[in-house]
């Protein structure tokens, strides 16, 4: 028990030194000609903590980076307090926009498969990619894969797969997306706010985040419509994976895997399984 | 208890953040911050009276919108005070155990084909890309801009 406590106490003060640091640097925008990136204390912060916790330096445990993980998550309830107490006074806003954060959320449960089928199906994935793109694969979808279809399921190792990526560089990539998303000229930061709410803390608070630096003005909209739709993400998120979004999946999967899926070597093996 | 404590630390790490990131003095972050704490302790706690399993981020989101709703006693205060409150030096904590975090997955990585990762991009931007997309439509039918 009191090693344990040593550990967390490690943990909070590396992260007040890379807070403290990072927030020292500052925020920086480059542009790259395709649009302008975002540099921002987070994503300092995001790298240089996984410097430190690189396997090979041995500076931290596995146990400590998993503390780290649930430590991620408790952190991330302030940020959607913080979200929350932001709709308040404006509550009436909320009316206004009810329509469109409806149809947003459809485009975020919609959005993993439209692109990521297709594209899993032409590099030859099989049942990996119902897995892999009926969601954006958190925690809570993989509990429902695994749920379903079994731990060691080629449906559970895609979903695996997609929430490792997104672990490691989930964030990075979403808050590149936002820069160049937001500085492309056709979305509105409204619209791109509503996006940003991906349902994952980590790619959340980075893409937020670098909307918030290209749109230094319209950062009071930014958090509030992706504070909303973050909460309309999470009342129904979880209901809409499990009755639509996985459903929707292996249908379009049993439907398009003939038409556009590779015959390769890894159809023969998996073939006999496709009916199960 | 465990993670009151937790909850205690990272507001103070944040009042470090909003200090040094965007200038605010830390006596003057320090009630916005402890309301959020307050707030976000009590929907933890609610999440977990409840009978039936919820969603915690449901419940700190609604009492944070209650507590600064213009008819909730002192919302004035409260929402001035949480306002000080910058939501970057919110988010930076959270990348930062993020990358901590990282290490542990990388040995994972290695044993991943390249067409996970690629798919992987795909849906990350799927999601963001078609929320978007669909909230621009809404809007411009509305004709809001």
């Amino acid at each position: 028990m009191t090693e344990g406590r040593v550990n967390v106490f490690k943990l909070h003060f590396l992260v007040l030194i890379l807070v403290a640091l990072t927030e020292f640097i500052g925020t920086k925008k480059i542009n790259i000609g395709i649009g302008v990136i975002a540099l921002f204390p987070m994503l300092y912060a995001l790298v240089l903590g996984g410097v430190i916790s690189w396997p090979s330096f041995k500076f931290l445990k596995e146990k400590d980076m998993n503390v780290a993980a649930n430590i991620l998550g408790v952190s991330f309830l302030l940020f959607v307090c913080k979200l929350g107490a932001n709709i308040g006074p404006e509550l009436p806003k909320l009316w206004g926009a009810g329509v469109s954060l409806l149809v947003q959320e459809v485009g975020h449960i919609v959005g993993t498969i439209i692109l990521g089928l297709p594209v899993a199906l032409l590099l030859g994935l099989k049942r990996e990619s119902i897995g892999a793109t009926y969601s954006l694969d958190r925690e809570p979808n993989l509990a429902i894969v695994v749920d379903k279809f079994g731990a060691s399921s080629p449906e559970a190792r895609g979903a695996l797969g997609v929430y490792i990526c997104g672990t490691l560089f989930g964030a990075i990539f979403m808050s590149l997306l936002a820069s160049i998303l937001g500085s492309s000229g056709l979305f509105h930061p409204i619209s791109l706010a509503m996006g940003a709410a991906v349902g994952s803390g980590s790619m959340m608070a980075a893409a937020t985040g670098s909307l918030a630096v290209i749109f230094p003005e319209a950062q009071q909209d930014i958090a509030f419509y992706s504070g909303a739709a973050n909460l309309m993400m999470s009342i129904i998120g979880t209901y809409v994976c499990i009755f639509v979004s996985l459903p929707l999946t292996q249908r379009l999967y049993a439907w398009l895997e003939p038409i556009i899926g590779r015959k390769n070597a890894s159809s023969e093996t998996e073939g006999g399984q496709r009916s199960a | 208890m465990n993670q009151v404590l937790t909850i205690l630390i990272i507001g103070a790490i944040t009042l470090v953040g909003n200090w040094i990131g965007y200038k605010v003095p830390i006596l003057e972050s320090l009630p916005g911050i402890a309301l959020l704490a307050v707030i976000t302790l009590i929907g933890m706690g609610f999440t977990k009276i409840l009978p039936f399993k919820s969603p915690v981020i449901v419940w700190i989101s609604l009492f944070a919108m209650i507590a600064t709703s213009p008819f909730f006693p002192g919302s004035a205060y409260t929402a001035a005070a949480i306002a000080k409150i910058n939501l970057l030096a919110l988010a930076t904590p959270i990348l930062a155990y993020a990358g901590l975090s990282l290490g542990k997955d990388i040995h994972l990585f290695k044993q991943l084909s390249w067409r996970i990762v690629v798919v992987s991009l795909v849906v990350f931007t799927g999601t963001f890309l078609f929320a978007t997309l669909f909230a621009e439509i809404v809007f411009k039918i509305q004709g809001k801009f």
